[in-house]
């Protein structure tokens, strides 16, 4: 016999507890896994998307909500001519809800834009002109809202025609219903107004050229930001705030896991209380009886982490399959997030068992003879 | 310093003829145990000294302070006031008590005090694990004792499958592990039944002769104290007598 089979004796020994602890744990640790990946993977499939469109820079202002501000297309005269800029495209971007799908990405594009050229067309065509009532839909977007070629669809108060499917080359690009930007605007009754330049910069550009043309973009147009693909996110308000929001209600599932497992650590101390008394009247050290019941909570952290973080993958995977959110993001599940929950189970299990332990270190070995 | 209790080197577990020993294995003087403040008084001033290989039976009536006086000697409580020395040390000033209660003493009790969730042969290996004995070195030295005290038959049972008197022999196959100098037995067949306590006494009995232990026997059984060389009569925690046994060991003195 190992120490070891000491510990895992002590878990097995309530095997029912042990079990809902378990639960506790990795019901924590699942909601750490699915709402930081989904976050992240909203994150990701929007960057991905963005460079799938062939875009460098995006000047926007993310201070409003998940989909940036409004502002006047005419912003774009104002920087076009900068050095470095090789090309720009005006979009106005909208989360909505479309027919049945309660949220879709609604992509308006500038006719002619070259947001338009990485399409591929898989069946139908483009629309014609930038005035035709005319959508193309990304594939996933096809599939969710159940449309094919030659299908009406209500966009708002109007109906427009699918007349083209593509694909896109990422997640976000599949699942938008895209369409020219005046006939959005139009739709919306905001002419003129678009929340997003897509800038692509000459091939050639440094990455201090690169910073050098965000700043005077800054100067030029102060009520915009101009950031990098990579950063784009994490200039939005919005999603900063979801991000934070994933994290704090994760946190919170730890904690309630903190206490289960050192409420569950605490009984197994009070109820075997006698035995731990005998393995002091038997010679064991006050800190090897610690280390049995901080192993013990520790091997609760692990196991219950283990088990969370394949509960969250595989929650996740079906959250990722929702219609409500399919084609709006790819849930991110990294290695690094999946062994950081790992480490927090682990973390979680011996600072839950610190206090048991330390209250079993406390106990005197002559209870075992007057129990008797 | 190492956390490590090395117990047992075999050199002063082995029959120390008692004569040649000039030092007592425990003396006590003056020893004192009081509990709540003193409202208490378990122990009122106790002196005796036990030479090594010695077997000392405690007598006396329920609440005299044997049992107190067996917890001191097992490192398990700690006097009032009072010296109580054991090899010419202060056992309460021990800086390792755990590793004393581990290598120097061995414990059966009367409620046996097996672990209920591990095997016969896992509750002899407990007391090992303060030793540097390998896995392998553990599961032979318990397979060893349970042969000694007449289990080999029973290493894989947990204690709800053993009789009260298979628990006990296997509690006193753990007494053994870490071969002890001193064996401490507070009312070892209280709770057996005449014919498995008439076993557990004779194997008791035999592991102090054999193997030259020494014995401190808390019974109130006049016939279990028969059995033993001395016996100490305790009365209102002092000792009231302290005699030779006339016939010491002999099967079953009534």
């Amino acid at each position: 016999m190992t120490f070891f089979t000491v510990v895992l004796r002590g878990l097995l020994r309530r095997p029912v507890r042990t079990g809902l602890t378990l639960a506790g744990i990795s019901i924590g640790i699942a909601a750490v896994v699915a709402l930081v990946g989904m976050s992240r993977g909203f994150e990701k499939s929007w960057q991905v998307g963005l460079k799938a469109r062939g875009t460098d820079l995006v000047v926007s202002n993310m201070s409003g909500a998940l989909t940036p501000k409004p502002f006047d297309a005419s912003v774009r005269d104002r920087i076009a001519n900068l050095p470095h800029i090789a090309a720009t495209c005006t979009i106005l971007v909208e989360l909505t809800s479309i027919e049945d799908s309660d949220l879709m990405i609604l992509s308006a594009r500038e006719w002619g834009g070259f947001s338009w050229s990485n399409l591929k067309l898989i069946s139908g065509r483009m629309p014609r002109d930038a005035s035709e009532p005319a959508v193309v839909l990304g594939k996933t977007a096809a599939e969710v809202l159940k449309k094919k070629v030659g299908d009406p669809i209500q966009i708002e108060t109007s109906e427009l025609k699918v007349v083209g499917i593509v694909e896109g080359g990422a997640l976000v690009e599949n699942g938008s219903v895209i369409l020219s930007l005046p006939l959005l605007q139009g739709i919306l009754g905001s002419q003129g107004k678009i929340n997003a330049i897509d800038v692509r910069v000459t091939p050639s550009t440094t990455e201090a050229q690169m910073q050098e043309l965000i700043r005077q973009i800054q100067q030029r147009v102060p009520e915009v930001r101009a950031v990098t693909v990579s950063e784009h996110l994490n200039n939005s308000e919005g999603y900063r705030m979801v991000r934070a929001m994933s994290w704090g209600t994760s946190l919170l599932a730890v904690l309630v896991g903190v206490l289960g497992v050192m409420n569950t650590m605490l009984m197994t101390v009070f109820e075997r209380t006698h035995e731990i008394c005998v393995l002091l009247a038997v010679g064991w050290t006050r800190a090897r009886i610690m280390r049995m019941v901080l192993y013990e909570s520790a091997m609760l952290g692990l196991v219950g982490g283990i088990i969370g973080v394949a509960l969250g993958a595989v929650g996740v995977q079906a959250l990722g399959a929702t219609p409500g959110i399919r084609g709006l993001l790819q849930p991110d599940l990294g290695f690094a997030l999946l062994s950081l929950s790992v480490v927090i189970a682990v973390a979680v299990g011996v600072l839950s068992g610190l206090y048991p332990a330390w209250r079993s270190s406390r106990l005197t070995p002559s209870l075992a003879l007057q129990a008797g | 310093m190492s956390r490590r209790i090395l117990c047992g080197t075999y050199s002063h577990n082995h029959v120390t003829p008692p004569s040649s020993s000039a030092l007592p294995l425990i003396e006590a003087k003056a020893l004192t145990r009081e509990f709540d403040d003193g409202q208490v008084r378990a122990l009122r001033g106790v002196h005796f000294s036990i030479r090594e290989g010695e077997f000392v039976a405690i007598t006396g009536p329920s609440g005299c302070g044997k049992s107190t006086l067996l917890q001191l000697l097992g490192a398990l409580d700690r006097p009032t006031s009072g010296t109580l020395l054991y090899r010419g040390q202060s056992l309460p000033d021990h800086p390792h008590p755990a590793s004393y209660r581990a290598c120097e003493v061995g414990f059966i009790f009367q409620a046996f005090h097996l672990l209920p969730t591990f095997t016969a042969a896992e509750n002899v290996q407990i007391p090992m694990f303060e030793t540097d004995r390998s896995l392998k070195e553990r599961k032979e030295r318990a397979a060893e004792l349970l042969k000694l005290v007449g289990l080999e038959h029973r290493l894989n049972h947990f204690p709800s499958k053993l009789s009260g008197g298979e628990r006990q022999r296997v509690a006193i196959a753990r007494s053994l592990a870490n071969s002890p100098s001193l064996l401490l037995a507070d009312e070892p067949t209280g709770n057996l039944d005449s014919k498995n306590a008439h076993v557990v006494l004779d194997l008791i009995i035999r592991l102090q002769q054999e193997q030259g232990r020494t014995m401190v026997l808390v019974t109130h059984d006049p016939s279990i104290a028969a059995r033993a060389e001395r016996t100490l009569r305790m009365m209102d925690g002092r000792i009231v007598s302290d005699q030779i046994s006339a016939s010491p060991g002999s099967t079953e003195a009534s």
